[in-house]
């Protein structure tokens, strides 16, 4: 259980400070750039309360707010994918919720599993992160591209940790 | 009252939920009228440090082209110096103060924290209120436009980049001084938008734009950029035409704030005629 939560805590700030440091430096085709933050809130143990699953996201959120300038923008996305987190696993899943483990891996619900409920909550993540921050429909298509793309190597980035650490997660 | 705590208690995910999103939005939309908060002044101071931290082992990265940056500037002051001008009238090198009075001074300062590839994109500067920047003052490199403050803190200032959705810059035609507007509409940040170009107006592909220096912001004369291809609208009154930056928004390195120092005089002149 310590164990559980002390890997919380170091993915936390271990995600944040490669957002910041490295990420968040990298432009991909020009104009948009991977979110690997919202890892964190994918990995979180299925027992979480739902309360601290909001309360989590929020400060991870504003956290990276803090270093791009941009005050509650990451902040309400995180919100909101984490609000959908539950309905997405609920959605997804076949598998009885005892035989779910105890956070979502892919060695254990299989890549299928993972990779559809990461992308549906990617996507929620990006289209409200670049939709507000254009706040505006008139480059609708343009911000469309940029949703996708940045989702694209988000989730490409995804899996590959999940492949790394294959071998080490257990049930 | 009891019914009503058990609706908060059973649906209160939604509410938390709700709450947060709203708390967001909140500091989301009143961003730009946070400057000077306090809240600003210890989150910059956190974030501020990192960036430092961060910029100071990147620059090492960036030395060669700093060096050959500086060198530039250099010749090009060294160009500027009176030496270096042939004196066909020496007059013109007598200074009377109350003719000549400085208009503008320039803070050097550092950029420590940048991107370019968001819609509204910000840059950080190592210099606050301690060295004397206040909001809205104008930020250049050497003699191209880069953006302007928004807020500031002790050490540190925030910039609004050129490539920003609230920027308009009010320029001009280099050649005959027509006055347009110049913009960032996402996208490639080499290239902006040149709006209110008069139909008249033959405008060809190189053509300069420089600060109109209408704004207060910017003195006259700062580059901006070139155009590079005009676009006719055949039912509007004005022409558009897209724009390449000669700024290097992505490897800026040193750059300049600008203080205006008749800024005052300018903006109570102003207030004094909208009273009227």
């Amino acid at each position: 259980m310590t164990n559980l939560v002390s890997r919380n805590i170091v993915r936390f700030f271990f995600l944040i400070l490669f957002q910041v440091l490295i990420l968040n430096h990298i432009n991909l085709g020009g104009y948009t750039n991977p979110y690997i933050y919202v890892y964190f809130i994918l990995l979180l143990p299925f027992a979480t309360p739902r309360w601290l699953l909001l309360i989590l996201a929020f400060i991870m959120g504003l956290s990276i707010d803090l270093f791009s300038n941009t005050p509650g923008l990451n902040a309400a996305a995180t919100v909101l994918m984490a609000f959908f987190r539950p309905f997405v696993i609920r959605a997804v899943s076949n598998i009885p919720e005892e035989e779910l483990g105890i956070q979502p891996s892919m060695r254990i619900l299989g890549f299928k599993w993972f990779l559809s409920y990461a992308t549906i909550l990617v996507l929620i993540h990006n289209f409200a992160l670049f939709y507000l921050e254009i706040f505006r429909f008139a480059e609708f298509f343009q911000t469309l591209l940029r949703v996708i793309l940045s989702a694209v190597f988000t989730l490409g980035l995804i899996l590959l940790s999940e492949l790394m650490f294959y071998g080490r997660s257990k049930k | 009252m009891r019914n009503l705590y058990l609706f908060f208690r059973k649906h209160y995910f939604i509410f938390l939920f709700l709450l947060l999103e709203v708390v967001s939005l909140i500091f989301f939309f009143r961003h730009n009228k946070f400057q000077n908060a306090v809240m600003y002044d210890w989150t910059s101071a956190i974030s501020g440090r990192v960036n430092n931290t961060y910029n100071s082992i990147a620059e090492y990265l960036y030395l060669r082209r700093t060096n050959f940056i500086l060198g530039e500037e250099n010749a090009k002051l060294h160009a500027r110096m009176p030496q270096a001008i042939y004196l066909a009238d020496t007059q013109i090198y007598i200074r009377n103060d109350t003719i000549m009075q400085s208009e503008y001074r320039f803070i050097n300062a550092k950029v420590i924290s940048n991107t370019t590839n968001r819609r509204n994109n910000y840059m950080m500067i190592n210099k606050g209120i301690m060295h004397g920047i206040e909001p809205h003052m104008g930020i250049i490199a050497g003699d191209k436009i880069v953006g302007q403050v928004v807020s500031v803190s002790r050490h540190f200032s925030w910039i609004m980049s050129v490539l920003h959705k609230e920027v308009k810059i009010s320029a001009k035609f280099l050649k005959n001084n027509q006055l347009v507007s110049v913009e960032w509409h996402g996208g490639d940040y080499q290239i902006g938008v040149v709006k209110e170009i008069p139909k008249h107006l033959i405008v060809s592909a190189g053509d300069s734009i420089i600060t109109s220096g209408n704004s207060e912001i910017f003195p006259e004369g700062i580059l901006v950029g070139t155009i590079k291809q005009v676009k006719e609208h055949q039912d509007e009154n004005f022409n558009t035409a897209t724009i390449c930056f000669l700024t290097d928004f992505n490897g800026l390195g040193y750059i300049e704030v600008v203080l205006d120092m008749f800024k005052e005089e300018k903006t109570n002149l102003k207030a004094s005629f909208q009273e009227l």
